[in-house]
């Protein structure tokens, strides 16, 4: 059971806002276990729940670690953890109501069984890649996980931290298992929500696949998530499984960083040279300063991440560089022009240094060019959410300019006078569509005219005796084209009458559209049996698609026209919806605040059944 | 005579083994990926793939810059954001240099094509943020004139 080779650390921090720390750890390498609980619970209890959960898990594990095998084994420690918090829960009344979260990982003979519960989570770190190994036991990630929300709502949804399982909440719990086979340089990390929280997923990459030791990795990741806000407890294990020998890229990249520093005037000289102090991000800048800033600092991230094999210091840069001009109202083009400048001052070195040594330059080059995509990273997230920054302002903005738009008639008629029982083809009409627009290509020969009505006689005779709606259209397409076309009006008018009081709700437009489109197919049909020249045949036929062209285009007009109004009370709606959730969700909050404090006042002698639950 | 140049060859040597590793790797390339099942999955990472092999075959920004905006509307159509779609873009990328390097380390090409991946990738990268950019500034003069409109209305 033991795991010598292994390279462990863990550590925990209150944070900078919580008073008591309420996670727990388990750090057992002669045993392999180790775990990360996060309790709660009001009155000081979440830390009970963490404890308590962990010595049970604790015992378990070393009292039948050798009577089970590693799955059960830790599936059952579990289980005895939740039913340990659960018996102290109702045992104590001021523990009502306390649970925790558990992630914790077993590893025996090169394997390591994961199991949790809540949404502490672990992570495996291999060949460079950070993946997720469990999925959060939370309310909204159940609906995303069933398909009924999007990820990116998720994010931002209300209950997006309501656990749907913890250790407590029942007498037994459910474990998510799942069981992997160990490789050389694997990383696994266990961590509560804290450090998630407060941490993005590509920092934690960075740091855990920085080649530093598990304690100064877990000490990192800590700093990491105190610097994002530190809001919660942050607790951290790391777990590595022995790396491969060191191989000769990794010492020459050890050579390339100090290849690289000593070439870190030239680097400066060259972005100077390439106009870096003209670029508008460090106008009114002192030249030397700006030199500083902006190419001596690059020049140092780029150092240090090929010391450590990561892109967290350019990610840094680049987000600092831009993140403030554009903070500024500064725009890309000279964010872009600034990277340009950087790389390909840093391509001009490598240069010189493949001059040298080929080997040693050619690695730099890969690495070089892997910082440049680091900091195209970093500067696509921070554009991305300007953007959607710019789309919320947008969004706001047309809702209130449609409010303003609609006002006169408002204040002239009331509300009641835009109702949906107003038939919207007695209203103006689209000004593309209005009736006096002149046509662009207006009049037909009389000959023209006649083969015209002679094709669309034979295609209403050609045509199903149900088909009203074929019918229909062929006999606008004729009154469009007779009337030669001096303005849209008929087109118009034919539109209107054929549209009727289709509502937009039901199949009432599809058939319309449908007959649009097979009066078009026998028509051109028809038009093959006229006793024409081909030139003949091909102007009677440009006459009635031009009809047919006037027909479908004033038919959707109508249609665009009868659906704004739905598509202004959906914005509505939509801005109702998002203070309606935002309602429930404060709501919740409080409903969850009473049911503690009538946790904590209800008469004990009740039997348990009638005290209610504030568990979810 | 065969006009592929050698890299590109030895791309599409290694494209298979690019594929299996990107599939083991869905998870944490893309999690819409994730969600599909086995046989979308593939069809979908190919199809980047062979971009990815047109790419390095005829160098042409243009066809790049088209098949990124048609991948960006497709993705952001899915609800993704574009940082989302620039985080997968580029871990496609890696994943491929990855394969490249382990797979190529003792030819001649092995070496050349993992640099040029990586750099393929820095070219998708920015590609997609002049794309997110363009319509960063789209958006915005959309913002000034619906303000100005307003402005004149009240």
């Amino acid at each position: 059971m033991t795991a010598p080779a292994l390279r462990i650390a863990g550590d925990t921090h209150v944070g900078k806002v919580r008073t008591t720390n309420e996670d727990s750890l388990i750090v057992e390498p002669r045993h392999g276990l180790y775990a990360v609980l996060d309790g709660m619970g009001g009155a000081n209890a979440g830390d009970v729940a963490s404890r308590t959960a962990r010595d049970a898990i604790r015992d378990f594990v070393l009292a039948r670690r050798g009577t089970l095998a590693p799955r059960p084994l830790l599936e059952k420690a579990i289980v005895a953890g939740g039913t340990a918090v659960h018996t102290s829960a109702q045992t104590h009344r001021e523990h009502h109501g306390m649970g925790t979260t558990v992630v914790a990982c077993l590893i025996a003979d090169g394997r390591a069984v994961i199991g949790h519960v809540g949404d502490s989570r672990a992570y495996l770190l291999r060949d460079g890649r950070l993946q997720a190994l469990t999925r959060d036991h939370t309310i909204v990630e159940e609906l995303v996980g069933r398909g009924l929300l999007a990820a990116d709502e998720a994010e931002r949804h209300p209950y997006k931290n309501v656990l749907s399982r913890n250790l407590g909440a029942r007498p037994e719990t459910r474990v998510d298992l799942l069981e992997l086979v160990m490789r050389a340089g694997d990383r696994i990390l266990l961590c509560s929500d804290g450090l998630y929280g407060y941490a993005s997923a590509e920092a934690i990459q960075y740091l855990l696949g920085s080649g530093d030791a598990p304690d100064h990795v877990c000490r990192d990741l800590i700093e990491l998530a105190l610097r994002g806000g530190g809001g919660d407890n942050v607790s951290t294990i790391v777990i590595e499984a022995p790396a491969p020998p060191k191989t000769s890229t990794q010492v020459v990249r050890t050579n390339g960083a100090t290849a690289w520093w000593q070439k870190r005037q030239r680097f400066v000289a060259i972005a100077k040279e390439r106009g870096l102090t003209k670029n508008p991000i460090v106008r009114g800048l002192d030249p030397k300063e700006a030199l500083e800033l902006v190419a001596s600092s690059l020049c140092e991230a780029v150092f240090h991440d090929l010391e450590k094999s990561t892109g967290v210091n350019v990610w840094t840069f680049a987000q600092n560089l831009a993140g403030g001009w554009f903070v500024r109202g500064g725009d890309w083009a000279a964010v872009r022009g600034m990277i340009d400048i950087l790389g390909a001052s840093a391509r001009a070195v490598v240069d010189e240094i493949r001059a040298g040594d080929r080997q040693l330059g050619f690695l730099l080059d890969v690495a070089v060019s892997r910082a440049l995509v680091v900091a195209e990273l970093a500067l696509g997230g921070l554009l991305a959410e300007r953007l959607r920054q710019v789309d919320t302002d947008l969004i706001e903005l047309v809702s209130l300019t449609d409010r303003i738009e609609r006002l006169p008639e408002e204040a002239l008629y009331g509300t009641e006078g835009t109702d949906t029982t107003e038939r919207f083809v007695e209203r103006p009409t689209i000004p593309f569509l209005r009736p006096d627009r002149a046509v662009t290509n207006p009049g037909v020969s009389a000959a023209v005219l006649d083969g015209v009505h002679k094709a669309l006689t034979i295609a209403r005779a050609r045509t199903s005796p149900r088909a009203d709606l074929v019918k229909q259209v062929l006999v606008a397409l004729d009154a469009i084209s007779t009337e030669g076309g001096e303005d849209f009006s008929t087109a118009v008018l034919s539109a209107r009458e054929l549209y009727g009081v289709r509502a937009i709700d039901d199949a009432g437009i599809m058939p319309l559209f449908d007959a649009l489109d097979q009066a078009r197919i026998i028509t051109a049909s028809s038009v093959h049996q006229l006793k024409a020249t081909e030139a003949g045949r091909a102007r009677i036929l440009r006459a009635i698609s031009t009809a047919h062209q006037r027909l479908v285009g004033a038919t959707t007009g109508l249609v665009l026209e009868a659906i704004a109004p739905f598509s202004q009370r959906l914005r509505e709606a939509q801005a109702v919806t998002s203070q309606v959730r935002d309602a429930v969700a404060k709501a919740e909050r409080q409903r969850a605040d009473l049911e503690r404090r009538f946790a904590t006042i209800v008469d004990p002698n009740l039997p348990w059944s009638a005290r209610g639950t504030t568990e979810w | 005579m065969s006009t592929v140049p050698p890299l590109a060859r030895a791309y599409e040597a290694l494209r298979p083994k690019m594929l299996e590793r990107m599939l083991d790797l869905r998870s944490t390339l893309d999690a819409s990926l994730a969600r599909l099942d086995e046989r979308t999955a593939r069809a979908q990472v190919d199809a980047v793939l062979e971009h990815l092999g047109n790419f390095i075959t005829t160098g042409d920004l243009r066809l790049h810059r088209a098949f990124l905006q048609t991948f960006l509307a497709m993705r952001t159509a899915e609800a993704q954001s574009p940082a989302a779609v620039l985080a997968t873009l580029v871990a496609i990328g890696d994943a491929a240099a990855q394969v490249a390097q382990d797979e190529g380390a003792g030819s001649a090409e092995g070496p050349e094509l993992t640099l040029l991946l990586t750099r393929v990738t820095a070219s998708t990268a920015r590609a997609l943020n002049d794309l997110i950019a363009e319509e960063l500034e789209s958006r915005r003069r959309s913002w000034r004139d619906l303000t100005h409109r307003s402005r004149a209305r009240s």
